[in-house]
């Protein structure tokens, strides 16, 4: 699982250049996006191209009676009789179709494969980034409000714990133990098997089946935030408008929740949005773990036939979501610190 | 500011999966009835024209019959068809189909599908994809009547040329495009089980067919679920969820024996393990393959490798005794054609022997008890295996320690599937791990020992086992594919791999057993195939699942029978939506009223 350190999100807000109007800073950022999202494709068509092994039309026939003949008429099929920049053309012209390519595994269009399996990924991650967020939040601001309490050890202790465990592996545990010892939750999937269940029914077979792999994703995941929120608010903290707040005789909650909080949100919601396209490439092994039906198991597919349209797609689009979110981290940071605004 | 964040993800959290549940496939009600069978691989398509990956053609056995089909010890028994008749050339084979012969959905079942099911293939090279080697043979397919289907063969072939193809109804191929057809929901079959809905990598369902010829099956239906690991598919199988698991590792397999309402089942396996040896790889042109180590021509050499390693011990350690010792590449599974042929003499474990035999063969020995070879360098063998396999990591730290006893110094590595794969086609080895699945019939496994089987320079082409070669073979093999007489054709099949055994260039290790486990508190009277000491899945038919049936149906009350949602989630689920409401709402108007007192 990839995740951002607190000072990377501090670096991404530094690069803004000073002086530039809300339209340039656009112009900027969007371009910069563009030019990483080309630099995806053209990574993505020719790195796969280079692993060992991957003559789709060789590995699909293998095993079993084919002549030559059979294997050249596959490989045209795929297209891959042309030289590879002809290749590459058409990839990069069906791309603008919304055209991923075929898979040779699945015999199914990607694209529809990567959309059938995004639901599931997107229900799974985003229940867990906002647990993570909203759990790391709160429990980071108290623990820097009361620093160096047993509190403040006790939570960030845990949370760096958990952040260093292997996420398969404490999902390896939880499932041996809530789903084979104690029985309380399923050994995986995201309903029951030939379920007919509808309505509230079918959200709460799903939700049962949700707790164990969204509480692997949040154990790992959420430490981040907490000490992000920590250390933003203890910096917070020393400044003179929170003296002045209590001056007026606010409480010391109020002066916590309206005052301190609200500025030290700031620099953790850059971090939130990105770390969020990081989630949805990191749950490939949580995914395996449970046999969540997302687009992790299918690039874990895609890479042991291999299938060469397939993986492509699925970098793509991880690579996408990554880079979109960037995007939407420095345009929503923008929008937020009046600092950058007045400049 | 906090509160609203909260607030608002509270919120989402709800609404996501009330949001997703509606894109959520449909499923079909199961019945309580209904077999739950654990499935580790994903499955490729379920259009029987395309279908290639064990799971997906595993499934669409109990869809489709074909005109003859493989009996409960592999013994070839009516299908589709009721009797077959060969010319006494073996050219012209005639199947009758009986009147009574329906579809799923009711329809007759004619030799008119079977023609249109054979001429499709033949006709269109998209529907070739899983299936084209079955017809190549065929030359044509003809049904005078409805009763009778005429098949000509191009040459004659001892094999049963209506086996193993899946006869599909006309009356629905025939209105849609084969090639992209999904196959997955509503769909109409001839054999005991129809695919009634698919849920990629979730699940598959199928209905019992009340119109199998053979009568319907006890059981309503068998869901597949998915799972990624067997690990999980364990876990699955001690909570209820899952009924059956197959595939499973010496450890789970013991981990499982004994338990409460579960049995498990070691099943003779139809797959070889072995070790190749590379005799000096040429490709289809006769020009010299890869880079395997020149020394290995030398059939002494590999004569003394397989003499130096046990199969008896590597069957106790590696797989804990669940299995067979190997011989020829024909598991025992399949008695008609297992053992040597009379006069041959299996080889047994002597290292003695084996250093005798280098001794003689020039390959002197230095001061560290290592050999050179004839050209005086030292003889250095690199060994291959699957790094997805954790038994050939194991095989090669029983058989390093042996060869270097014999003065052999062997180099491990453990490489990915397509390394494997691509290396082993291309001659790039001097020893490495394989083994094959075989079938009933041994046609397909004795082809790919032929000469024309070696590939093109660049790997493509057609497939060789061992990339030997000896035209003698090659007779054997022409014999037996014609040989119509089943008993004088098994002495030709037994002489032709005993002469692969000979050649040293394929050391058949052990044949593993298929481990298997069932909720025997729920389901009962599995087939095995063979019936005496077989396997329940994964057969050459339908006999594991069509003649089970349930436990009475009190005992399958007790506790989470369904393995569904158990009832303590239905009130704590509400009571969590109940609480996370109140919170937001508590959120917003604590929001709201601070909007006032502030400064």
């Amino acid at each position: 699982m990839t995740l951002l350190g607190a000072d990377e999100a501090l670096v991404a807000e530094q690069e803004v250049p000073a002086g530039s109007t809300l339209g340039r800073y656009l112009l900027l950022k969007a371009g910069g996006a563009l030019v990483s999202l080309a630099m995806v494709v053209v990574l993505g068509f020719f790195s796969f191209r280079i692993l060992p092994g991957s003559d789709p039309a060789i590995n699909l026939t293998r095993g079993r009676r084919v002549s030559a003949e059979e294997v050249d008429r596959l490989r045209v099929q795929f297209g891959l009789d042309q030289p590879l920049p002809v290749q590459f053309l058409r990839y990069v012209r069906d791309l603008f179709t919304g055209d991923l390519g075929y898979s040779y595994v699945y015999n199914q269009p990607v694209s529809g494969l990567i959309l059938d399996r995004l639901g599931p990924t997107l229900l799974l991650t985003g229940t867990a980034a906002v647990i993570s967020i909203v759990l790391g939040l709160w429990l980071g601001q108290r623990a820097a409000w009361k620093r160096g309490s047993w509190f403040d050890k006790v939570q960030t202790g845990l949370a760096l714990t958990f952040w260093s465990v292997p996420t398969f592996w404490l999902g390896l545990l939880l499932l041996l133990l809530f789903a084979g010892g104690l029985r309380l939750f399923p050994a995986g999937g995201m309903m029951s098997p030939g379920t007919d269940a509808t309505g509230i029914a079918l959200v709460l077979d799903v939700a049962w089946h949700m707790v164990l792999p969204v509480l692997t994703i949040v154990a790992v995941v959420y430490a981040q935030y907490l000490m992000v929120m920590r250390a933003s608010v203890l910096e917070e903290m020393t400044s003179d408008y929170l003296t002045t707040a209590r001056a007026k005789g606010l409480t010391e909650d109020r002066v916590r929740t309206r005052h301190a909080v609200p500025n030290a949100l700031l620099p953790t919601v850059t971090l939130v949005f990105l770390t969020l396209g990081g989630l949805v490439g990191g749950a490939v092994t949580v995914e395996t773990v449970f046999s969540w039906p997302g687009l992790g198991y299918l690039t874990f597919q895609g890479l042991s036939a291999p299938d060469l349209p397939l993986l492509q797609g699925t970098f793509v689009v991880f690579s996408s979501i990554v880079i979109v979110m960037n995007f939407v981290a420095d345009l929503v940071y923008r929008v937020l610190d009046p600092r950058l605004k007045a400049a | 500011m906090l509160r609203r964040l909260v607030g608002a993800g509270a919120a989402l959290a709800l609404a996501l999966p009330l949001g997703l549940s509606v894109a959520a496939p449909p499923t079909a009600s199961a019945a309580e009835g209904d077999l739950k069978v654990a499935l580790t691989s994903d499955i490729d398509t379920l259009n029987p024209f395309l279908a290639i990956l064990a799971s997906s053609t595993g499934i669409l056995r109990f869809q489709y019959e074909s005109l003859v089909q493989y009996g409960k010890d592999n013994e070839v028994v009516p299908g589709l068809a009721s009797e077959w008749e060969t010319s006494p050339d073996g050219k012209t084979w005639t199947f009758t189909i009986p009147e009574d012969r329906k579809w799923s959905d009711g329809e007759p079942l004619t030799a008119e599908d079977a023609v249109w099911t054979f001429d499709a293939v033949k006709g269109q090279e998209a529907l070739q994809q899983a299936n084209g080697g079955l017809v190549t043979n065929v030359a044509e397919v003809a049904a005078p009547d409805p009763q009778t289907l005429v098949m000509t063969l191009n040459s004659a072939q001892a094999a049963n040329p209506g086996a193993e193809l899946p006869i599909v109804p006309e009356h629905v191929w025939a209105d849609v495009d084969a090639a992209t057809y999904a196959n997955d929901t509503d769909t109409v079959g001839s054999g005991p089980f129809v695919i009634t809905s698919y849920a990629q990598s979730q699940s598959v369902e199928l209905k019992a067919n009340p119109n199998f010829w053979r009568g319907a099956p006890s059981i309503s239906g068998i869901t597949y679920v998915s799972y990624k690991s067997t690990d999980a598919a364990v876990q699955a199988l001690r909570t209820s969820e899952v009924d059956v698991v197959s595939g499973l590792t010496p450890a789970q397999f013991q981990s499982l024996d004994g338990q409460d309402g579960i049995t498990t089942n070691s099943g003779a396996g139809r797959r070889y393990q072995a070790m190749a040896i590379n005799p000096g790889a040429v490709d289809a042109e006769g020009k010299p393959l890869g880079n395997g180590n020149p020394a290995l021509k030398d059939k002494v050499l590999r004569e003394a490798i397989m003499t130096a390693i046990d199969n008896q011990t590597l069957l106790d350690r590696v797989l804990q005794g669940l299995g067979k010792p190997g011989q020829t590449e024909v598991p025992s599974v399949y008695p008609a054609y297992f053992g040597f042929a009379p006069g041959a003499t299996p080889r047994t474990f002597d290292p003695a022997k084996a250093n005798q035999m280098l001794d003689d063969a020039g390959y002197t020995k230095g001061a560290d008890g290592m050999r050179t070879d004839k050209s005086g360098k030292p003889l250095e063998l690199r060994l291959m295996g699957r790094n997805s396999d954790p038994t050939h990591q194991q095989l090669a730290e029983f058989i390093q320690p042996w060869l270097r006893d014999i003065g052999i110094a062997v180099e491990v590595s453990m490489v990915t599937p397509n390394q494997v794969n691509d290396d082993s086609t291309l001659g790039k080895y001097d020893l490495y791990f394989t083994g094959w699945g075989i079938g009933p019939d041994p046609d397909f496994q004795l082809s790919i020992n032929r000469c024309d089987s070696r590939p093109n320079a660049d790997g493509s082409g057609s497939t060789s086992e061992s990339n030997w070669c000896d035209p003698a073979f090659d007779e054997l093999y022409d014999a037996q594919h014609a040989e119509l007489d089943p008993t004088k054709r098994a002495e030709l099949v037994k002489q032709a791999f005993t002469m692969i055994h000979e050649a040293a260039v394929n050391d058949v290790l052990y044949y593993a057993d298929s481990l298997e486990a069932y909720r025997s508190d729920k389901f009962t009277n599995f087939t095995q195939q063979p019936q005496e000491g077989g396997v329940i899945t994964g057969q050459n038919g339908y006999w594991g699942f069509y003649d089970a049936t349930p436990v009475g149906a009190g005992d399958a009350v007790s506790g989470n029978p369904a393995g569904g949602t158990p009832g303590w989630v239905l009130p704590v689920g509400i009571a969590v939506v109940v609480v996370a409401a109140v919170g937001v709402v508590l959120g917003l108007r604590r929001r709201s009223t601070s909007a006032a007192d502030r400064e």
